[in-house]
């Protein structure tokens, strides 16, 4: 199962080593400033180290090991060390996971923002104040008037919405969406093309990267195609006359800088491995044109939807293209066409065989409370299932995941496996991830149990966890709740 | 994969255990002094071999592994692995478990959807099956996902929208070929969308009185034994005849259901939806041996408030429903993804057996054709799916479906569709 | 004798219609203070409170007016109204506006609103954001100043979870910090210029003389303040006064949330700021302020809230807020539910519903005089029956809380301005 994936990295690898170092180099460098701020806070405000451990489970690693009754101990958040004989330092929180599976936690590739803002209420007195439910990303969930809507519009042309600070100042961490998001294993969300951990009951250290995915719109004329090219290949002149500038700048005197006009910054971004490109597009034709520009320019596309990936696979693996699959996502073959055509249950598959790198995105990607289940966000494993009903093996679909989504997040350094140096996100299953009976169990983010099922009200209720399979060591029992909340109501 | 299915395979057992399905039969089911024989010239054939067989049968046998044999498009036996007769064709699964092919009762993809005439508020006299595209895209999809017959019904928006067809899912271009049933089933609209605005049946009461007035018509004519022309098919209702699935959701809307069409007029009703909170009066449902007919929501949370996520169909099993299946209201939940009702129901909460149970049997029970779908058993319809695995569980691939001992699916033969 | 109110029409203060001085022989009076008094005398000398007890014995001589059957509240104090304010208000970064402004005198609300016992009215301006400054009025007077007492009262923040609103805030501690570097500077400036001109008159001797006079033990910074004299610190621009004058405790905070999250992100904002503030939670159904009432009460906050039972989000539990927080050691504070006359008369019934469910009386009857009337600043002067204290006064004829009971009368710095008085 694992060798193909390995395959596929491999593959990746050879065709565009330069990108891949490109690439890391760069996500590191803007991430290690925010780490050593952490690290600092952390000191100033307790000089002792943190230490959690999940003891006792089956670890799956997501580097292709399954490591049985396994140690996953963190220090301040960060994993120390994944493995046996384990010497746990004093006054380690220890949570017990034996008899169950310990696997990362889940990374949404997709997610409404409600998952990180909760409801939004009007900054309004107590007269005027009404309440907006789900304001998505997509549209137009409403419960209630617009004025959230108008609210964040007057914000908008106020100039008031600091780009910079828009995730963190809006993150809600005691919405009920969050719960229920940390609930099915999810500790990492796609918002607005950045990347939140998903925290409870605190609000600092929650952005991981903000608006790191830039949408590009690929449209179906050739006019718009054209233009697109055109501002890519003068982007592309202007860091090659820049590269040139900067090195023959000291020995030719009053060389003239190269002009920055009419260059788009979004495009620099992209060909400089600052942003990552995200195109929506699905037919055949569209595919093969942004793999194209991708080869031509030099970077390696996201494209969401790729519903005919599966026809153009290879050529899409050549490009080093991410995908974001919905695996139910329906189109009915033109029956005009003679090649073939529509969507496949077989996409996901199919691609990653052909080593694009496949992430997994739910079918719908907001929370829906309505009734009709397993095919929203709270239910993306069930859409890693499907990619494995088309063929995929159970570890490149929770890949699909965990670690694919991370990477085109540029988060993979922090997130979607479990292996030194990065985050403690960890969810406790009571069995296969990717079974439809499993209930996640425990969801640790940074090294703080965010999530434990009976004391919740939300699931603890199913398959109530008997005293004895997993509980911490500081308390009393499952079965006693710490507070009125959660307490799960008599039935 | 084989490690997943094994997985997937005790989970299966172990959840079926609460049911206590019988294990296994050293005899299998096969009419009495059935003795397989070769075909002869004009007959067809097919040995089903695999490694799990679900008759869904009254006992619940289970074959690991087992045998199908199909005689000219029946069932004639399930049993312990025996060796095919000469001339059937034979397809034989490593990792197939077989199951009867699954039954929707509540389904609108058969073709074009224009399923609401919104004019009159009772439409006895109408039926679904001129709407009926045999061979639509989302049967070939169904068919494919190990669905084999559907009850293609008009839709909901008003208070009797008329009579749907009951049909199996081939692949055909040819209405006849895939019809069970037209008229199949009386489809009522009880409340919760047939209110009219602005117009007589705008409020409960009208509604009711509407349903009633049409009722008490065709009893009417069946007690004069006249037959009237715009009530035939209602008459046949009342005279138990046709059975009627009727749409209803919330505690009070079944709660009115149940108590009209059954408590009232005695029908053959199957109630449909049961959806929000109305899994609280199940056991009035079950009282009055109404079938249920859950979906396509599967569970509540906001309307019972309580914080919970309740899988509704764990609530109604554990009130002793007894004939309790599982629909899609397709196109609201796509018609291949019929099994994802059971498994998202089994997730939160319900055994997984009796999910297959409510994908089978029990709609087939409940909309009167138990004695001919629903089960593998001697002398029914072949109509089987057969899986590489748990049929409830998403990662499982469907790998062959017969309808009427045809193979009408072959993942290695057409490609996989779903 | 019958005093009544047919006085009312002509209220002005050169026509009584209680004398100067008189006793309150009453029932049960409340004092908030110091808990219940059954049988409690109340003396009262020009519109203040001179003495509170039990069966105090009366000079004679001095008036007693007995009501045998009444208990006494101090006049309620509804800190977070707009009654008898009209304008829409202004959405956005407004700190300087005032909305006394708005106020009118001339307006029949403000009778019907002391009527209803409340003799204090807390006022905020209108409008989103941090839309200005509230101030204080006495529902009660021909003019405005004879209305107000007291202007500004509070700098209203709407804090929600979202980056506008935390824009508001940081601008302002911004502005503030911008004027304390620049104040800094101007008085290194001074202080260098002094310097200078102290050497040319060489009058060091005379400041040490001075120094060695009187000991002074306070910081050297303190020091220099005073050494500083006739300095004038330069006037903050409009929008930066109010955020200096916060820090300088001259001015409060009353900061709205609308759920946990809000505090949060106040919290983030505010970082090291030490300045005073209070809060304004919204109370609907779905609420979560439960997340964050350790926090709250970590900091003893002062709330104000809407006396109600919430339900838990998703849930049919109940909370009671009022009861959590008094729990953790903050300060509850009632506001009606809806801002209106018939809010003003249910208030008292709801507070009631929340005493019912558990919270604890006297917390509850502080809940609606003393500690509104701290957030408004005017602590120290109403709220509770206190020696030196205005003599407001509600008179019932029973428990307060209690849906039958009604108002007897309405005592305003000691004049009867609603209701009868038997004698």
């Amino acid at each position: 199962m694992n060798s193909l994936l390995l395959l596929g990295a491999a593959l990746l690898g050879s065709v565009m080593p330069s990108l891949v170092a490109q690439e890391t180099s760069g996500s590191k460098s803007s991430d290690a400033k925010t780490a050593d701020a952490k690290k600092d806070e952390a000191k100033k405000a307790d000089p002792e180290p943190k230490w959690f451990a999940v003891v006792g489970g089956d670890v799956h690693t997501g580097t292709g090991g399954l490591l049985r009754g396994a140690t996953v101990l963190a220090k301040d958040g960060v994993i120390e060390s994944v493995g046996y004989s384990t010497d746990l330092p004093e006054g380690t929180e220890v949570l017990s996971a034996r008899g169950l599976q310990v696997y990362p936690g889940l990374v949404a590739i997709s997610a409404s923002l409600a998952v990180s803002q909760g409801s939004r209420f009007l900054a309004e007195d107590d007269l005027h104040m009404r309440c907006c439910v789900d304001f998505g990303k997509n549209g137009h969930l409403h419960e209630g008037p617009l004025d959230a809507e108008l609210d964040l519009l007057l914000a908008d042309q106020a100039g008031l919405v600091d780009a910079q600070s828009d995730l963190r100042d809006a993150y809600d961490p005691f919405s009920s969406s969050l719960l229920m998001t940390l609930a099915v294993g999810i500790t990492s969300a796609e918002q607005s093309g950045g990347a939140l951990k998903l925290k409870r009951g605190e609000i600092d250290g929650v952005v991981m990267r903000e608006r790191f995915l830039s949408s590009f719109t690929w449209t179906s004329a050739s006019s718009g195609k054209t233009q697109l090219r055109e501002k890519f290949a003068a982007a592309a002149r202007y860091l090659r006359e820049k590269r040139e500038w900067d090195v023959r700048k000291d020995k030719v005197k009053d060389l003239p800088e190269p002009s920055k006009k009419g260059i788009e910054q979004k495009i620099l971004s992209v060909l400089d491995g600052s942003a990552r490109a995200k195109f929506n597009a699905n037919d055949r034709d569209d595919l093969l044109g942004i793999a194209r520009l991708a080869q031509e320019f030099g970077f390696r596309p996201v494209i969401e939807g790729c519903v005919e990936g599966w026809i153009v696979a290879e050529e899409l693996g050549r490009a080093g293209a991410y995908a974001i699959v919905y695996p139910r996502q329906r189109r009915d073959k033109d029956e005009n066409l003679v090649r073939a055509g529509g969507s496949s249950i077989e996409n996901a598959a199919i691609l990653h065989a052909h080593g694009v790198q496949v992430a997994i995105g739910p079918a719908s990607n907001g929370i829906d409370l309505g009734g009709i289940t397993g095919r929203d966000l709270l239910h993306l494993t069930v859409d890693a299932d499907f990619a494995v009903r088309g063929g995929m093996t159970d570890a490149a679909a929770l890949a699909g995941i965990t670690t694919v989504p991370a990477r085109i997040l540029g988060i993979d350094h922090r997130v979607g496996t479990l292996e030194k140096g990065k985050d403690c996100d960890v969810i406790v299953t009571d069995g296969d991830v990717l079974h439809y009976e499993t209930l996640v169990q425990y969801t640790v983010v940074a090294g703080k149990i965010a999530y434990d099922k009976q004391k919740e009200l939300l699931f603890a209720h199913i398959r109530p966890r008997t005293p004895g399979d997993g509980k911490t060591s500081n308390s009393s029992g499952d079965s006693a709740p710490a507070s009125a909340e959660s307490q799960p109501p008599q039935r | 994969m084989v490690t997943r299915s094994c997985l997937s395979l005790l989970l299966l057992l172990a959840a079926g255990c609460a049911s206590t399905p019988e294990r296994a039969s050293s005899s299998g089911l096969a009419a009495p002094g059935f003795k397989p024989r070769a075909l002869r010239a004009g007959e067809t054939g097919v040995a089903l071999q695999c490694s799990k067989i679900f008759a869904m049968d009254e006992h619940d046998h289970i074959f690991a592994p087992g045998t199908v044999l199909v005689r000219n498009g029946k069932i004639e036996y399930v049993g312990p692995r025996r060796a095919a007769p000469a001339g059937y064709e034979v397809h034989a699964f490593e990792q197939g478990w077989a199951l009867p092919g699954m039954v929707d009762l509540h389904s609108h993809v058969q073709g074009t959807f224009d399923i609401n005439d919104m004019v009159l508020p009772i439409n006895a006299e109408l039926r679904a099956s001129p709407a009926y595209v045999p061979g639509n895209t989302s049967l070939d999809r169904a068919r494919a996902a190990g669905v084999t017959t559907l009850l293609g019904i008009p839709g909901s928006g008003t208070s009797i929208s008329g009579f749907g067809v009951l049909h199996k899912t081939k692949d055909t271009p040819l209405y006849d070929t895939a019809v069970i049933a037209d008229p199949g089933a009386m489809k009522v609209a009880q409340s919760y969308n047939p209110e009219r605005s602005a117009d007589f049946g705008s409020t409960r009461a009208g509604l009711g009185w509407l349903l009633r007035e049409a009722n008490e018509r065709a009893i009417a004519a069946n007690e004069a034994g006249v037959v009237d022309p715009r009530l035939e098919n209602l008459q046949k209702v009342h005279a138990r005849e046709l059975p009627v699935l009727i749409h209803c959701a919330g505690s009070d809307g079944v709660g009115k259901a149940v108590n009209m069409w059954k408590g009232e007029y005695d029908t053959r009703c199957v109630v449909s939806h049961g959806c929000f909170d109305a899994f609280k009066i199940a056991p009035y449902v079950v009282r009055m041996q109404v079938p249920m007919n859950h979906g396509p929501r599967t569970i509540d949370f906001r309307v019972s408030r309580e914080g919970r996520f309740v899988g509704t169909a764990g609530e109604y099993l554990e009130a002793g429903a007894r004939d309790f299946s599982l629909n899609t209201d397709a196109p609201v939940v796509p018609q291949e993804e019929l099994f994802l009702q059971g498994t998202v129901s089994a997730r939160y909460g319900a055994d997984s057996y009796s999910m297959l149970r409510g994908l089978t049997i029990h709609p087939a029970r409940s909309i009167g054709l138990g004695d001919r779908l629903g089960s593998l058993e001697p002398g029914k319809d072949a109509d089987i799916g057969v899986f590489n695995g748990d049929p409830i569980d998403p990662r499982t691939r469907c790998e062959l479906v017969l309808i009427d001992g045809v193979v009408e699916y072959s993942r290695t033969r057409d490609g996989q569709l779903f | 004798m019958l005093l009544t109110t047919l006085l009312l029409s002509i209220p002005t203060p050169a026509d009584p219609p209680l004398p100067s001085l008189y006793a309150l022989r009453v029932g049960r009076a409340e004092t908030i203070a110091h808990g219940t008094i059954e049988h409690a005398v109340v003396l009262i000398e020009a519109g203040k409170i001179v003495t509170v007890g039990q069966d105090l014995e009366v000079e004679r001589g001095i008036p007693v007016i007995e009501l045998p059957g009444a208990t006494l509240l101090p006049g309620l104090v509804d800190c977070y109204s707009r009654l008898g304010l009209d304008s829409d208000g202004s959405s956005g970064f407004e700190p300087q506006a005032k909305a006394s402004v708005e106020l009118y005198p001339d307006q029949k609300i403000w009778a019907e609103i002391l009527e209803l016992g409340v003799t204090t009215l807390g006022l905020y301006p209108a409008g989103s954001g941090i839309p200005g400054q509230g101030f204080v009025v006495k529902p009660h007077g021909a003019t405005r100043e004879e209305m107000l007492l007291r202007d500004p009262s509070y700098l209203l923040v709407h804090m929600r979870s979202d980056p506008g609103s935390k824009k508001f805030l940081r601008d302002g501690l911004e502005k503030a910090d911008d004027y304390d570097e620049k104040e800094k500077k101007n008085v290194e400036k001074w202080d260098k210029d002094q310097e200078k001109k102290g050497a040319k008159k060489d009058d060091k001797k005379e400041e040490k003389k001075e120094e060695a006079k009187s000991f002074d033990p306070s910081p050297p910074q303190d020091k220099a303040k005073k050494e500083r004299k006739g300095y004038v610190p330069s006037e903050p621009d409009e929008k930066a006064k109010p955020f200096v004058e916060l820090r300088q405790d001259k001015l409060r905070a009353l900061c709205t949330l609308s759920k946990a999250a809000d505090y949060l992100h106040l919290l983030d904002v505010l970082r090291e700021e030490t300045f005073e503030f209070d809060l304004r939670v919204f109370l609907r159904d779905d609420v979560d302020f439960h997340h964050v009432m350790d926090k709250f009460g970590e900091k003893k906050l002062r709330i104000a809230m809407d006396p109600r039972i919430t339900l838990q989000p998703n849930t049919r539990r109940e909370r009671s807020y009022a009861m959590e927080l008094a729990a953790a050691g903050g300060k509850p504070v009632f506001v009606p539910r809806t801002d209106s006359i018939n809010g003003l008369k249910d208030w008292l019934r709801h507070v009631g519903e929340v005493v019912g469910a558990g919270l604890d009386r006297q917390v509850a009857l502080r809940a609606v005089t003393l500690e509104p009337a701290q957030l408004l600043g005017l602590g120290d002067r109403l709220g509770s029956l206190e020696p030196g204290k205005d003599a407001n006064f509600v008179l019932y004829d029973g428990d307060p809380l209690e849906v039958s009971t009604r108002i007897l009368a309405v005592i305003l710095e000691g004049e009867l301005v609603h209701g009868e008085i038997d004698q």
